[in-house]
């Protein structure tokens, strides 16, 4: 598990685990995903994704916030994901997450999918 | 590679005069500003959200347009809604304007026709010596517009400077135009100052359509 703490400590850190579900991979994200977090948001990801094609699906359930940097870090993550011709699905935004989604046009960019279960199926 | 305040004072010189094409000169300073921030945003030195835009490095960029600029924003607030940030920044892109043309003339990209770019003239010229930047953008424009490719950020802000700057007939076919409408439209979204200049410039340039109607 990789953890990004914020330079103010009353922020809650970024918390970024994972697991395998079969050929899929599920990647959860938890606290805030901002300008503090994303560079080694980014970093995570490009080490996740470095071989392969892959199957990516991103649970977002304990993610309590996303600012534009960290929407850029999943921009990144969308992009490499289609040059390797793989898939890529996000589950759990929560009310805050699911508005900047909407407000920013990324919930157009990427499949959004009610739980963890439905995010695994859409990108087998 | 060119900076997207470089890039923007480029692609807006008509047809390498010192004029700014097809826009009124408050909404190119807006333009400008958006890239400034978006620059920032990039090099991580500023943060948005739906609500806010905060300075979260002060550490300097090594730029002194983009330097200046954050100071500036520090200067108005540190953490401000986007829309004040980009009219605050907006103030000072003349200054911008003529930096960036100043590098353009370093770099070979523009000549500087008569020896006084140093000084504000109406009738200065910039003719382009070097058109690679602007086939280059073009180039990238085309194939995140005309593919289903996803951008990469800089893509977006390229695209959303472009966009708000109604430069993209320049890219594009009528034809294309037309049918990339909506991959235009949610493209341009995907960057929120992106968002805030294009509000801005709407604005602008509906203000001087209305006035110049009631003088008509």
């Amino acid at each position: 598990m990789l953890t990004t703490k914020r330079p103010n400590e009353r922020e809650p850190m970024m918390e970024f685990a994972q697991e395998q579900a079969g050929e899929v991979l599920v990647v959860r994200l938890a606290g805030r995903l901002d300008s503090s977090a994303a560079p080694g948001a980014e970093q995570t990801f490009a080490g996740v994704l470095g071989g392969g094609t892959p199957h990516l699906a991103i649970d977002l359930t304990q993610l309590e916030y996303i600012s534009s940097a960290g929407l850029r870090v999943l921009l990144i993550v969308a992009k490499k994901v289609q040059q390797a011709q793989g898939k890529v699905a996000l589950c759990g935004l929560t009310p805050n997450v699911r508005e900047i989604f909407a407000i920013s046009g990324f919930d157009a960019i990427f499949s959004i999918q009610p739980d963890a279960a439905a995010a695994i199926a859409a990108v087998r | 590679m060119l900076g997207f305040v470089e890039e923007i004072v480029l692609l807006l010189l008509d047809d390498g005069q010192e004029q700014i094409a097809e826009l009124p000169v408050s909404a190119a300073h807006i333009v400008i500003a958006g890239a400034a921030l978006m620059e920032l945003a990039l090099r991580n030195r500023i943060d948005t959200d739906v609500r806010t835009l905060v300075v979260v490095n002060r550490t300097p960029t090594g730029d002194d347009i983009l330097d200046d600029a954050l100071a500036h924003l520090d200067e108005l607030g540190g953490e401000l809604n986007i829309p004040p940030a980009l009219y605050g920044i907006a103030v000072r892109s003349e200054g911008y304007r003529q930096k960036a043309l100043k590098r353009l003339v370093e770099r070979r990209v523009l000549r500087d026709q008569d020896g006084r770019f140093l000084w504000v003239s109406p009738t200065r010229q910039y003719p382009i010596i070097d058109d690679r930047e602007q086939q280059e953008v073009r180039a990238r424009l085309r194939q995140i517009l005309l593919t289903d490719e996803i951008p990469d950020p800089r893509d977006v802000v390229l695209l959303c400077l472009v966009e708000a700057s109604h430069l993209l007939a320049h890219v594009l076919s009528p034809d294309e135009l037309k049918q990339t409408e909506d991959r235009i439209g949610q493209l341009s979204r995907l960057d929120l100052i992106g968002q805030a200049v294009h509000r801005a410039v709407a604005d602008i340039r509906s203000t001087v359509k209305h006035a110049t109607s009631q003088i008509g």
